[in-house]
């Protein structure tokens, strides 16, 4: 198990009970489209706050 | 030919089965208190009893998922212990997953740290998953109470 993997999986697992949970997006073809989107905010950020983090001495 | 303002004002490709799902259907008092009860207790619990099979699958299957993967990956669970203020925040996030935070406790499965498991680059993403994973049932609660009432659908 990797950090990437990890941002991955975490991403993925959260988007998609986020879809389900929406009320604005109510067919399954818009539910999905949310779940993409979702994860990618999510990846895109991850990397951007590790990015960011990274010569940070912590 | 007699017709309703729903098929009037509907596209060329209306759906009656999805014009019923997007309904809003307000439930007795008494049957919201089973049914947020019943959210808490097991994830899409709630929704599988308001009539949501597909919503209550894939909120199973999510929160399960994460619940799985946070002991995978070394996690573990918290209970409250005094004066670490930090440990009560994440025991609640815990609890949110409601019947699997108890049978581990009952088991003794998941809350002790054995060293070489905190040593692990995922012992942290552990924790995080097992926490979100209460918190999203938390919110699936929400949900489900929301659609009991009428307000969401």
């Amino acid at each position: 198990m990797t950090h990437f993997l990890a941002l991955l999986l975490y991403s993925l697992l959260v988007s998609i009970v986020f879809a389900a949970l929406s009320s604005e997006h109510q067919t399954p073809q818009a539910r999905l489209k949310y779940v993409v989107k979702v994860f990618g905010y999510f990846v895109l950020l991850g990397l951007a706050i590790a990015w960011v983090l990274y010569p940070l001495p912590l | 030919m007699p017709s309703d303002n729903l098929t009037e004002k509907s596209p060329a490709s209306f759906d009656p089965a999805v014009a019923d799902e997007l309904r809003p259907v307000v439930i007795p008092g008494s049957r919201r208190i089973l049914v947020c009860v019943a959210a808490l207790v097991l994830p899409g619990l709630g929704h599988l009893l308001l009539g949501k099979r597909g919503r209550a699958l894939v909120i199973f299957l999510g929160i399960a998922a994460m619940f799985v993967l946070g002991f995978v990956m070394e996690g573990h669970l918290f209970t409250p212990v005094r004066k670490e203020w930090l440990t009560w925040f994440f025991s609640f996030l815990d609890t949110g997953i409601g019947l699997p935070y108890f049978v581990c406790l009952a088991l003794d499965f998941g809350f002790k740290v054995e060293p070489a498991q905190a040593a692990r680059i995922t012992f942290e993403y552990g924790n995080t998953f097992l926490m979100v994973a209460g918190a999203l049932n938390m919110l699936a609660t929400m949900d489900a109470y929301d659609i009991a009432i009428g307000r969401k659908v």
